[in-house]
């Protein structure tokens, strides 16, 4: 026996099939035009999460890469500062050894030359002041000469360390506050104050005091211990900075190749769909055509 | 033995019978394209024989009944199943138009706007000092809300706009279902049962698109009418010759100012709102104070987060001043803050309205040296606060998502992506349900085709053996003509 299929019948499956491949035709299209793969979340609800956090890790990385760009530019400053200073310190000892009553306008000169490096600002901050980057009201600067030319230079920042995050767990260091670096170990006035120092060496030439300059010789080469120690300190953090953005530039590279893979159209295999859905479309629409010819009142005189 | 006459009458009844025959083929071919139509069949049977003796003798033809040929089982079968077909392509289309904007995964995404906003922070920290950092912070603070609010207000849009075609739609229910009740009091009043057929097919297109925009269960009664129910069962729409209005009537704030659907029974008016499952209206009530409502409150919750846990930090920060504390990042009018907002992750009926309330304190938006970057007073390098805020973006339990006033999603990140995993999910799931139901209307529509379809090659074949029928009966008049002819007139000549 044969089940009845009734005219109707054929035509609304046919339709119903050719809506459906016309949806894919049109799916495909898009994702082909766009490049992607998820047009919307309903198309993979999983792998829409999975772009999105991917694509948070990629933002979240990119932002600690400049984090750390922003403290390897404070560091780099600060480092360079240090330099200077160190050859300052150096030919300060030269003098020591050869320095006579005349030479001690040069030191005064490399003296006010230090106190400028140690008040240098970069990008609006002062860089050897702790988190007192902008001075205050009564004392603008962080090194200030107490009575010029006399001294003492007296210290106005503070200890506070500026941080900055570089990965959502560590975070690093942008500073060394003024204190440290000038002063030393034993703070001002100590035998490791860099412009005690220099104001006795000064004060020692200028008067041919040769305990006072014996002294300061000696202090000198505290302080430019205690200036490679800063520098090497700054070096080391610079070059875990450096370190760090190529990790984190290498593990994007990564989360971009996995989001891609989530994200993007397999175009051979979506040009393969939409081909092989054009031919359907084309042979449904044709037997269509056919289908509704044939009748048997066609038949009829 | 029948005289002549008789013979005369059996040739007419042939004539007659084919020909009323032929009209329900002509019927049937002219409704073959008529939505809902079954076919029908003229029942011909023969008359009553004349005995003579031990012989009987025929007496023709005559057409009894015209019999729709029809299964009622399917029909109600269709009609459930077309209500669940409705229900799912209009919830589908619903969360659709929706998706693509909540789920985008791009940087102008809800989620890339909030990183961005806490980047602003991590930027301040590098240089607290600089002006340009917090005027950009406020700016980026101010997207965030932005992205934020345009989504939620996309979500009320769709909910008003459902809530507009409930009125309509209920207009439309009312209509079917006065027809359908003055069919239910036509057949019911048949004479032969089952005699009736296009009122019955006339019921049956109106019943279907009655399933089509409201979820209903349909029982035939004995005498034939219809008794058709909400589909939870919670109010009659038609009950043999009547029918009982729909109508619509202010929800209040229960309803967000929606409109609520009642049933009007005899004297009583019963709450209907969520007792209509499927069909349209089923669907625009769902989306409209369930599902769209749940992504409300995502966002409401996000929204709550990030200002809660970024005030809490900020108003014990300082200014760029070093004296200025106390402030707040984020202002609102709702909620229960200092300055109305959470000042911890705490339950405020899943913070509704939190997303529209939001704003940047506006001393801040004026001003951004209120900014509180730094930890401790008089040091404006300091980066403390601007650092601890940053790190948020990245801290567990700063949303608080069951309403019991204690934070415990992922970071906020995570929060979105089960955003976007919801709604990506819930398309997705109307999707394949609508696909299903489909797929089963279609294979339902095709068995009752196959029942009460028209076949035009079938009405063709029957159409020839009825005119064949029709010749001979009119060759067998003429036959007995002759007969008559040679009797009268011939006889004896």
């Amino acid at each position: 026996m044969s089940i009845r299929t009734p005219s109707t019948t054929q035509s609304r499956q046919a339709l119903l099939d050719l809506e459906r491949t016309k949806e894919r035709l049109s799916l495909n299209q898009t994702r082909i035009s766009s490049g992607n793969r998820i047009t919307r979340p309903g198309d993979d609800p999983t792998a829409a999460a999975a772009i999105l956090n991917f694509g948070d890790s990629i933002q979240a990385n990119t932002q600690f890469v400049r984090q750390a760009d922003a403290a390897i530019g404070f560091l780099t400053s600060s480092e360079d500062v240090v330099a200077s200073a160190i050859s300052s310190v150096e030919r300060l000892q030269e003098l020591t050894q050869t320095g006579s009553s005349s030479s001690a306008a040069e030191v005064d000169s490399i003296r006010t030359s230090l106190l400028s490096l140690a008040n240098t600002q970069s990008q609006g901050k002062y860089l050897f002041a702790g988190t007192q980057t902008q001075g205050t009201a009564a004392h603008p600067l962080p090194f200030e000469d107490a009575a010029a030319p006399a001294g003492p230079i007296n210290y106005w920042g503070n200890s506070g360390s500026i941080t900055l995050s570089v990965t959502g767990t560590t975070t690093v260091s942008t500073n060394i506050p003024g204190d440290t670096t000038f002063f030393g170990a034993g703070g001002q006035g100590s035998n490791t104050d860099l412009f005690k120092a220099v104001t006795d060496l000064r004060d020692g030439l200028a008067t041919n005091n040769t305990a006072l300059i014996t002294t300061a010789s000696a202090n000198l080469k505290n302080s430019l211990d205690n200036l490679i120690k800063v520098r090497t300190d700054l070096g080391g953090r610079q070059s875990g900075l450096l370190d760090l953005k190529d990790t984190l530039s290498g593990f994007n590279v990564t989360l971009e190749g996995l989001q891609n893979t989530q994200q993007d159209t397999d175009y051979a295999k979506a040009a393969t769909e939409y081909s092989s859905d054009q031919t359907i479309q084309s042979a449904s629409l044709s037997v269509m055509a056919r289908t509704n010819k044939t009748n048997l009142f066609d038949y009829l005189a | 033995m029948p005289g002549l006459n008789a013979s005369l009458y059996i040739g007419l009844s042939g004539l007659q019978a084919q020909q009323s025959a032929l009209g329900v083929v002509g019927h049937n071919i002219a409704n073959v394209n008529t939505p809902g139509y079954t076919r029908q069949r003229a029942d011909l049977t023969s008359n009553q024989s004349l005995v003579e003796g031990q012989v009987f003798f025929g007496t023709g033809v005559s057409l009894n009944t015209v019999q729709g040929i029809r299964d009622r089982f399917l029909d109600l079968q269709i009609y459930r199943e077309t209500a669940k077909q409705s229900g799912a392509t209009e919830r589908y289309s619903g969360v659709d138009a929706v998706s693509t904007s909540l789920g985008d995964t791009s940087s102008t995404g809800i989620s890339a706007q909030i990183q961005a906003f806490f980047q602003g922070f991590q930027d301040l920290a590098a240089r607290p000092e600089d002006s340009a950092l917090r005027t950009n912070l406020v700016g980026k603070a101010q997207t965030m809300i932005t992205g934020l609010q345009s989504r939620y207000t996309l979500l009320d849009d769709q909910r008003n706009s459902a809530d507009q075609a409930v009125g309509s739609l209920v207009t439309e229910v009312n209509t079917l279902t006065t027809q359908i009740a003055q069919l239910n009091q036509q057949i019911s009043s048949e004479t032969t049962p089952g005699s009736n057929n296009d009122a019955r097919d006339q019921r049956k297109s109106l019943t279907d698109k009655l399933a089509g925009l409201v979820g209903i269960h349909v029982f035939e009664e004995s005498n034939g009418g219809y008794q058709i129910t909400l589909d939870s069962g919670a109010a009659t729409l038609v009950s043999g010759s009547s029918s009982f209005n729909l109508q619509t009537s202010s929800g209040g704030v229960a309803l967000d100012n929606h409109l609520r659907v009642e049933a009007v029974m005899g004297g009583s008016v019963v709450d209907v709102t969520n007792g209509i499952k499927d069909g349209q209206l089923g669907a625009k009530l769902d989306l409209r104070d369930n599902i769209l409502v749940g992504f409300q409150r995502q966002l409401d919750q996000l929204a709550a987060g990030v200002a809660g846990q970024v005030n809490l930090l900020h108003r014990t920060g300082f200014a760029a001043d070093g004296v200025t504390t106390g402030n707040d990042f984020f202002q609102s009018g709702v909620a229960n803050g200092a300055s109305g907002i959470p000042t911890t992750v705490s339950a405020v009926t899943f913070y509704k309205g939190m997303v529209n309330a939001l704003s940047v304190n506006a001393a801040i938006a004026t001003n951004p040296t209120l900014i509180a970057a730094a930890g401790v007073a008089g040091a404006k390098g300091d980066n403390a606060k601007a650092n601890a805020i940053g790190s948020l973006q990245s801290t567990t339990g700063t949303v608080d998502t069951n309403g019991d006033g204690v934070g415990d999603s992922g970071p906020f990140s995570s929060t979105v992506g089960s955003l976007v995993s919801d709604v990506g999910t819930q398309s997705q799931t109307y999707k394949a349900q609508s696909d299903t139901q489909q797929n089963l209307l279609s294979a339902l529509q095709t068995q009752r085709d196959s029942i009460s379809g028209v076949d035009l090659n079938e009405e063709a074949a029957s159409m020839m053996n009825l005119q064949r029928g029709y010749q001979a009966s009119a060759r067998f008049l003429s036959v007995i003509n002759q007969l008559t002819d040679q009797l009268v007139n011939q006889f004896g000549k």
